[in-house]
């Protein structure tokens, strides 16, 4: 082993979305940039996996912001400036959403497009056509002035803000619900318009408006796309460009501590004992995982940053089943890529039971093949369905009762959805596999098993963490991105995180900062 | 495209604008009256997480046991006293061991029980075959007292209620008993619940293995585990004779569905899986584990002839620098760097578990078709698995580094 010092511009920690394109910018901008990934792959929970006959796609549902190549959002631009080359493919309909509990049963498809969508928002609600325009044109004015925001690199003008975006500046501070209320939406409209709330992971009470609102109509306008080979191909793309861009990449290797002098990043040492130099971090790795074990003397942790990280809440954690199947999705009845089911339209009560591991369970289930036929052999399906669970779910799991715990959650998520919708899966089970909480923090060392990032309250939203970012600065020289980050959580948001803060650490270094 | 909004949002606060403005303040305020508790470092989820899934595990042989001519069993506790990890019934370990210059690892399945891990012990059964380089080292080298490092359980090779049926045929020859050993103790333990009946290939009456725990364990499971031996050179009462054939299966295989699991070496594997193909069982119903490294590589299908025989040039990229060494065309890559004394990352040994993937960044592989296990971007993008790829040109490759001894 070499025993000279390494130097880099910036070093990355973690190969996650944010991490993955944070490495690939700064090395596209010219920085000598080191990415150092824990874990022998790139991506984090952007991965995918192998068993028998069939590759797995492990978390990702639908990419938001990405869009066709003649309407592409803003992930959309990010990978096409950076050149990625992946095969994309569109997810047909937005959603599937089945309501089970008692007296409010609903079972509705809703389709991408505006025009689409507000359609058949009248034709299940009739007379919410004009509520539904309203709100949606709202939408567009929360997304314009997030735009606009941005464009403007966070010095707004005010008048502008207050011609163009008065709506925005009125609605930024409220929830979901505050927002849907004043504006008297339908109560049925609401709970077909809330049915991505679990994408954000809060009750609508609490989740922050304008998160939502921008997110809601990325999806409509731009549609939702998959990769062809599992959002595998997205990292391994972004792998590929970040050595293309002469920046290097060490796998199998955790950063262990963060060395800080004068509140000033120096270096990193990693688990094999060496250190690297540099004065720039871009961490893929959480606050909490940073503040609480990495930053090296221990005593170089502001306190600040043990009080916010107290203040915020850490997202739930995720869990998900695979199922390779011995049927296609014809023959099994399968024809809707997404379904959310859901035993109340009260997210308040759907987040209360991600608390435990009981019997009611919410689940955001995928066919892949809907989307992607050729994701598996001739004759064949794959299938995920995915839950959540907040706080302290898993507390009470050992080593011991592990698989059994994990495995009844499993089979009472593919009997609710049998008895849901009717179609009959087990028997065709060819390939059956879990991850839970623990997996996620297994392989990707996500912080109690979060696949999220600190929850999108109101006050901790979006807008507040933008205007923030250099406040949220604390030790000079390092910067977050990923899902904990200043965009929020979701793929498109860490991939966005990631170029964000790359720049910021160009332009960091070239203000000798 | 709705148009734009012509109708204002009625006030939802009083100041709603003051509210606005009040984002940031409100923000700092909250989060300056967060605890100045102690952060978790440590949540109980991913406490559980390195519990179940050691980065490695360290122990001691504790006995060994002789079990037939050139056969040995491992019974190992962990260095510092504590349980090892949990893991369900066929797993197997990964063992790293330093012989001569080179870093080596070997899957072995466990041929102990949950239960027994419970009570703090694994145990692994080797088998000295002729031309094993690492076995040899093993029953050399391996005494009471000595130490060795595994990887945590890997492995899919167990029993799941959902996906397989109520019955399991296990077909195994010579050593490839030793999953199913820890999958009849789990079963008479109670820890599983469905019925295995092993049909056990071994040369001679005293190649059988484990004959008379099997005894116990039939006994015990009140009929769940039935072992079946059958000899191929020996002729012998209370024993099936010849190989494993597909008549054999459909004489103790029940009417109702079953599962047929495999583990054995890559020549009973070739002559069970024509068998079982009669038998017309949908796939989901056959599983096989994993039989280590391809032998005989110019057997396989496809080989190109010209390539073999040859000594090609394999360059070595790592953060550390580069290295130039021989690869020989009938080894993997991965013998190729085991040889060359570079440590790279490996576990499985048989193209599925992804561990020592590697950029190919120059050059030709030959990756025998049936044990291709990469994803689907990673063969776009031109990574391999050094396990199961076998040079036939000179080669440059990017190797990530390896876990450390």
């Amino acid at each position: 082993m070499s025993q000279n010092i390494k130097n880099y511009d910036v070093v990355v920690i973690g190969a996650g979305n944010g991490g993955l394109t944070a490495a690939a910018v700064a090395a596209k901008s010219g920085l000598k940039t080191l990415l150092i990934e824990q874990h022998n792959l790139p991506g984090g929970f952007a991965t995918s996996f192998v068993r028998g006959r069939f590759e797995f796609e492990p978390s990702l549902h639908e990419l938001c912001d990405h869009g066709p190549s003649d309407n592409l959002g803003g992930v959309g631009n990010l990978f096409k400036n950076l050149g990625l080359d992946v095969e994309w493919l569109p997810i047909p309909d937005a959603y599937r959403m089945i309501i089970t509990g008692k007296g409010e049963e609903m079972d509705i498809v809703m389709p991408f497009g505006i025009k689409e969508y507000i359609d058949k928002m009248e034709y299940y609600v009739p007379g919410s056509r004009a509520k539904t325009e309203e709100f949606i044109a709202l939408c567009q004015e929360i997304l314009d002035a997030i735009g606009y925001i941005a464009a403007s690199k966070g010095v707004t003008d005010k008048k502008v803000m207050m011609k163009q975006f008065p709506n925005f500046l009125r609605t930024a501070p409220y929830s979901i619900e505050q927002v849907e209320n004043a504006m008297k939406i339908p109560q049925k409209v609401k709970d077909i318009l809330n049915a991505y709330w679990c994408y954000l992971g809060i009750p609508v009470t609490r989740c922050n408006f304008t998160v939502f609102a921008a997110m809601l109509l990325k999806y409509l306008i731009h549609g939702a796309y998959i990769p062809k080979h599992r959002s595998h191909e997205i990292s391994s793309a972004l792998e590929a460009k970040i050595r293309e861009f002469k920046g290097e990449i060490l796998f199998n290797t955790k950063v262990k501590k963060i060395l800080v002098e004068d509140n000033k990043v120096i270096g990193v040492i990693t688990d094999k004992g060496e250190r690297i130099n540099t004065a720039h971090i871009i961490s893929n790795a959480t606050a909490h995982t940073v503040y609480s074990s990495m930053i090296e003397p221990a005593c170089a942790v502001p306190p600040i940053a043990i009080k916010s990280a107290n203040a915020r809440r850490v997202g739930p954690g995720g869990y998900v089943v695979y199922l390779g199947l011995n049927k296609t999705a014809e023959e099994l009845g399968l024809k809707d890529y997404s379904y959310f089911i859901y035993h109340s339209t009260d997210t308040e009560k759907l987040y209360d039971s991600m608390k435990r591991r009981g019997n009611d369970i919410i689940q955001a289930t995928v066919c892949l093949n809907v989307a992607n036929p050729g994701c598996s052999p001739e004759g064949t399906s794959i299938m995920s369905f995915t839950t959540l669970f907040a706080e302290n779910a898993w507390d009470d799991v050992t080593a011991e009762n592990y698989v059994k715990e994990k495995n009844k959650i499993a089979y009472r998520i593919v009997d609710d959805f049998e008895k849901s919708t009717g179609i009959k899966i087990k028997d065709s089970i060819e390939e059956f596999e879990v991850a839970s909480p623990v997996t996620f923090a297994n392989y990707c060392n996500a912080y109690n098993g979060s696949i999220y990032g600190y929850e999108p309250d109101s006050w901790d939203s979006l807008l507040p963490r933008m205007m923030m970012m250099e406040q949220d600065v604390l030790i000079k020289g390092l910067r977050f991105s990923g899902g904990f980050a200043f965009r929020l959580h979701g793929y498109s948001s860490s991939y966005a995180s990631g170029e964000t803060v790359a720049l910021l650490t160009v332009k960091d270094i070239k203000e000798g900062k | 495209m709705a148009g734009k909004l012509n109708v204002k949002i009625k006030p939802i606060g009083l100041l709603d604008m003051i509210a606005f403005k009040n984002l940031v303040p409100n923000r700092v305020k909250k989060l300056e009256a967060g605890s100045l508790a102690t952060l978790n470092s440590l949540p109980n989820v991913n406490k559980l997480a390195g519990e179940l899934h050691p980065k490695k595990q360290v122990f001691v042989i504790k006995e060994v046991i002789d079990e037939a001519p050139n056969v040995k069993t491992f019974k190992l506790v962990k260095k510092d006293g504590g349980k090892p990890a949990t893991f369900r019934a066929g797993q197997y370990v990964s063992v790293r061991a330093k012989v001569g210059e080179s870093v080596l690892t070997r899957p072995y399945s466990l041929s102990s029980s949950p239960k027994e891990a419970q009570e703090g012990y694994y145990t692994i059964t080797v088998k000295n075959s002729s031309k094993g380089f690492f076995s040899a080292y093993v029953m050399e080298n391996w005494k009471e007292g000595e130490e060795l490092e595994t990887s945590a359980p890997e492995g899919s090779f167990y029993y799941e209620a959902i996906r397989d049926a109520k019955t399991v045929i296990g077909i195994c020859g010579g050593s490839g008993v030793t999953p199913f050993y820890s999958l009849a103790k789990a079963v008479a333990d109670g820890a599983e619940d469905f019925n295995l009946i092993i049909l056990y290939g071994s040369c001679k009456e005293g190649d059988i293995l484990f004959k008379k725990q099997f005894a116990e364990l039939e006994k015990v499971s009140k009929g769940k585990v039935k072992v079946v031996n059958v000899l191929s050179e020996e002729r012998k009462e209370c024993y099936e004779e010849g190989f494993i054939t597909a008549d054999l299966i459909k004489k103790y295989a029940p009417k109702a569905p079953y599962s047929i699991f495999i583990c054995g070496p890559q020549i009973m594997y070739d002559f069970v899986s024509k068998e079982i193909k009669k038998l017309k069982l949908a796939p989901k119903f056959v599983r096989r584990e994993l039989f280590g490294e391809i032998k005989m590589i110019d057997k396989a299908q496809g080989y190109p002839q010209d390539a073999f025989g040859k000594v090609f040039k394999l360059t070595v990229k790592s953060f550390d620098g580069e290295k130039v060494v021989d690869a020989s065309s009938d080894e993997s890559v991965l013998v190729a760097l085991e040889r060359a004394g570079i440590a790279a990352p490996s576990k499985c040994r048989s193209g599925v578990c992804g561990y020592c993937r590697s950029k190919l960044l120059v050059g030709e592989v030959f990756i025998p078709e049936d044990i291709e296990g990469r994803r689907a971007a990673d063969i776009k993008f031109g990574y391999i698995h050094p396990c199961c790829s076998y040079p036939i040109s000179d080669l440059s490759i990017e190797l990530p580094p390896s876990q450390t001894l």
